[in-house]
């Protein structure tokens, strides 16, 4: 069952969810580690902000693996699944979860 | 994944047998407000709720990892393990810089 009720809550560590979302998002930084699980290695690791249609952050932010190369304050797409990102990084294994699907270059209607 | 600063460990005496041996982190996730810049990390708590992470990096108390919830943190594992956040990078530095409109 679909519900998507309050979207704040979609970001609170409850309750679990075993589908997976997409969102839209603004790119607000990137980091570094040098430790990390082995299917990260050489995957750009970036901070996504969820956004509501008019830009006002929602929840807290994510890390995406960026397939795309989306640079600084763009707004993105970014999806939480698992299954996906497990195939992008080449390791059934991985626990990679948020990927940067897709680079918005314009959003139309409310 | 999200990010956060690890504030404390876990053991345990008594546990399933697929988590013998497993290390444990309580982790203060990083709220807008209440983020890493550089390689500072923010003093005190975040508004959020702290949870326990799985941590096969060897994370330590102070440092900032990125822990990954849901079923996707059970992945790592080869038979069906009840974990639902795991330690998925200890960070060295975070660039971030929110966006004003």
């Amino acid at each position: 069952m679909l519900d998507h009720g309050n979207p704040s809550l979609h970001h609170s560590i409850t309750p679990r969810r075993h589908y997976s979302a997409v969102f839209l998002a603004r790119v607000e930084g990137n980091l570094t580690a040098t430790r990390k699980h082995p299917s990260f290695a050489g995957w750009r690791l970036i901070i996504c902000q969820p956004i509501s249609k008019d830009g006002v952050p929602e929840g807290v932010p994510q890390v995406a693996i960026d397939p795309h190369g989306a640079a600084m304050h763009q707004r993105v797409i970014i999806s939480s699944d698992g299954l996906a990102a497990r195939k992008a990084v080449g390791d059934n294994k991985s626990p990679a979860r948020w990927m940067i699907i897709g680079i918005v270059d314009e959003k139309e209607g409310a | 994944m999200r990010l956060g600063s690890v504030i404390g460990r876990v053991t345990l005496s008594k546990t399933v047998p697929a988590l013998i041996g497993a290390r444990w982190l309580i982790v203060s996730p990083f709220t807008r407000e209440h983020f890493q810049r550089g390689s500072d990390e923010p003093s005190g708590l975040s508004k959020e709720p702290s949870l326990v992470v799985y941590d096969d990096l060897g994370g330590g108390v102070g440092q900032t990892i990125g822990f990954i919830e849901g079923r996707e943190a059970s992945a790592p594992f080869d038979e069906p393990t009840p974990v639902d956040a795991i330690n998925g990078a200890l960070v060295d530095e975070i660039f971030y810089n929110p966006f004003k409109p």
